[in-house]
């Protein structure tokens, strides 16, 4: 079943025909040149977001940017304290395992390894459902705190600054009257646009690991020879990771 | 559905390359890089206080995360290099348009 004739292929003129001059198959290539799009499609979002913010550093009419680890400071089961930054680094932990484990499972493909494939699909798509849920919870908490699609109760005032810069890593923290006022429009809008996408990709993700987990329990590739779909889902999954990687950095480092 | 073997069997829809596994040595080690950068990043931040630097620090530590999974999870280390140019040369656009719209905005909160 090995094809050992991939040298014969590479001594053929490179695009005279009769050989792939990249030496992948169809769908690979086709996936790769979807995820080159979908590079373009999220760059145009958080180039947006970027530009967006830019234009309110040093707004002198409009409230500035807000500083996002003074929303995005909670966590599940322990309300009331200021833990900037420690949920969203949970979910990157999450998607980080949840790579790992699809790529393991690509390796077991290469190995025709059926039972190996079946369990590290299976975590991966434990792995995606439970990033879901934790994107569930933080818009969820972010709605309830006020924030709209097409509003922003988070211009943070001088008070509201004075009030943050008060309080260290885990003490107790609540927004008080006079702290926050309308902000600019961009900043809730943006957050729902762009972590929404990507959690639709997350989404769709999980369902396409899902149909090939189950196409590799019905024995489809161990029929066909080879496992390529588990390379072409995992291409996409690690493309969801590498998205994160920069929503990670722009909406909650930076 | 089978393997082409030979290459007057080439067929463009159905030809498999040959692939190899790798073992899960550098699997392993690329996820306690991922997982290593992303703690530096949780340190960093409450280590240094807010500036241009920081920012410039967060930025480079997103690309490296990004070579590791392309290169690494992606196996584009591995492809063929044609493949590797036409899938990352591309995104030198995107370099352009941020560095072009950031300096607008920054210029749009003059009067904002």
């Amino acid at each position: 079943m090995a094809n050992h004739s991939d040298a014969a292929f590479e001594k053929l003129p490179m695009w005279a025909g009769g050989r792939s001059p990249f030496n992948v198959s169809y769908g690979k290539l086709m996936m790769w040149i979807f995820l080159l799009s979908d590079a373009f499609t999220f760059s145009s979002l958080l180039v947006q977001y970027g530009a967006q913010r830019f234009s309110n550093i040093e707004s002198q009419v409009t409230t500035k940017w807000p500083d996002p680890a003074s929303i995005f400071n909670h966590f599940p089961f322990i309300h009331g304290f200021h833990l900037p930054l420690l949920f969203v680094s949970v979910m990157t932990f999450i998607l980080i395992l949840s790579s790992v484990t699809m790529v393991l499972a690509v390796e077991a493909g290469h190995r025709n390894s059926k039972k190996e494939v079946e369990k590290y699909m299976l975590y991966t798509i434990i792995g995606g459902a439970a990033f879901l849920g934790c994107q569930a919870w933080e818009w969820s908490t972010f709605i309830h705190e006020g924030a709209r699609l097409w509003g922003n109760t988070f211009g943070i005032t001088d008070q509201g600054y004075k009030h943050l810069s008060e309080v260290g890593f885990g003490d107790h923290f609540h927004w008080e009257e006079g702290d926050r006022t309308n902000g600019p429009v961009p900043f809730a809008a943006l957050f729902f646009i762009v972590t929404g996408f990507h959690g639709f990709h997350v989404f769709s993700g999980v369902v396409i690991n899902v149909v090939v987990y189950i196409m590799t329990v019905r024995g489809v590739f161990e029929r066909r020879g080879h496992y390529e779909m588990i390379e072409k889902a995992g291409l996409y999954w690690h493309f969801v990771d590498l998205v994160w990687v920069f929503v990670f950095t722009f909406f909650y480092l930076i | 559905m089978e393997f082409y073997t030979k290459p007057g069997d080439y067929d463009p829809i159905n030809y498999i390359p040959h692939t190899e596994s790798h073992g899960t040595k550098e699997l392993w080690k690329t996820f306690w890089i991922l997982l290593g950068i992303t703690l530096l990043d949780f340190i960093i931040y409450f280590a240094m206080g807010p500036s241009g630097f920081r920012n410039f620090i967060f930025i480079f530590f997103g690309i490296v995360k990004a070579y590791y999974i392309v290169g690494a999870f992606m196996h584009l280390k591995y492809e063929k290099i044609n493949l590797a140019l036409i899938i990352l040369v591309p995104t030198i656009f995107i370099l352009g348009l941020i560095m072009g719209l950031l300096y607008e905005g920054n210029a749009l909160s003059m009067i904002k």
